[in-house]
Order: structure tokens, then sequence, then C-alpha cells
């Protein structure tokens, strides 16, 4: 059987674990569900946390999961979904992001209006940047 | 609803199923495919004179990306 070149264990600290840090995102998300787009505060509340967290993932001092040396011949495959994708938030924003043509920003923005999507959002953005950080 | 509004949803619908089957592909056992995760981690390893190119793209995509939906 062909071994996956990322099988390397490193030490983590319990606190760097998600089972640890994605709770501590919940209140965050909770807080920022509260926050109305364009507002000010909302501004200021991503800009901080993304910040934050930008500047934690450049950091060296967090731990990092072990990277493959290389990638599996398969990556292709996941050029279908981006190319899926591409296309139509191009041809939608070329045709002026309307409502007959919408992009994918104009069709989340009556959903994230919403108290629950909006804090979803916000946890599911936070964890994905606390992965990649740890990437 | 127009024709267009419709085939716009159910590209990005597809988009997203798109995801979700490679990704389900590339954790069965004995895959060829990359896993999601792998690919990001390989991108944020580039790194062009001792910059790490590829880790200040992929983290700052990430960024606008809340800012985009979240914030403006």
């Amino acid at each position: 059987m062909e071994q996956r070149p990322e099988l390397t264990v490193e030490p983590v600290s319990p606190w760097a674990r998600a089972q640890v840090m994605l709770p501590v995102f919940v209140p965050f998300a909770l807080l920022g569900g509260l926050l109305p787009s364009f507002s000010l505060a909302a501004n200021l509340y991503v800009l901080a946390l993304g910040g934050g967290l930008l500047l934690a993932g450049m950091s060296s001092r967090l731990p990092r999961r072990a990277a493959p040396v290389t990638l599996l011949p398969g990556v292709a495959w996941w050029l279908v979904p981006v190319a899926v994708f591409v296309v139509v938030e191009v041809i939608t924003f070329g045709m002026g992001s309307t409502h007959d043509y919408p992009t994918l920003s104009l069709l989340a923005d009556p959903l994230l209006d919403g108290y629950l999507v909006r804090s979803m959002a916000y946890f599911g953005w936070l964890a994905g940047f606390w992965g990649l950080v740890r990437r | 609803m127009s024709l267009t509004r419709l085939l716009a949803i159910a590209g990005f619908v597809l988009a997203v199923l798109a995801v979700l089957a490679v990704e389900w592909a590339a954790r069965r056992p004995s895959s060829r495919i990359p896993t999601l995760g792998d690919v990001s981690a390989l991108v944020m390893r580039y790194d062009v004179g001792g910059i790490p190119v590829g880790r200040l793209a992929i983290l700052s995509f990430w960024f606008w990306l809340g800012w985009h939906f979240l914030a403006r």
C-alpha cells in the first residue's frame, strides 16, 4: 500500500489542539454575528481577529503540522471545483452582478443578514483560519 | 426566478458539491488525490528568497474572505 508522505507526527502543545481552540472561537463567533455588514464595528472586529490570526500564522512560535513533501498525482482533480466556480463567478461578475446574474457575494449577503447564519459563518472563518495557521 | 439566476445558483452549488466529492475521494484509503489541507500546506511552504510567499498569500486570502463576506 502506498504511504502518504505526511504521516510524520509532531508533538502538539495541548492549547494548540483543535479541541481546545475551537470552543474558544464560539463566543467570538456569537459576538461577531451581532455586528451588521458595512458597520464600523464589523470592520474593526474582522480586522482585529483576522489581523491577530494572520500574525499568529506568520509567526514561527506556533507548532505546525507536517506538510507533504510532494503532492499525490491526483491533485489535478482539485481543478474541477475551481474551474466550475471561476467560470460561474467570472460570467456573473462580467454581467454586472445583478439579480439575474448574481455573484456569490450577492447570493450570500441576504443569508448573512441572519444572526445564526452570520455567527456560523464567523465560526467557519475562524476555524478555517486556525486550521491554516497550524499548517 | 430567471433562468440565468437559477443557472448561476446551480453552478455555485455544483462547485461546492465538487469540493466535497474531491475531498471525500481524497480521504479514501490509498487515494492518489491529496486532501485540500495537503494542497494548502504545500502551497504555504512556498518561499521566495526566504520570504514565505505562499503562506502569506493563503493567510491573506482567508483574511480577505472574512472581511469581504462579514464586514464590507
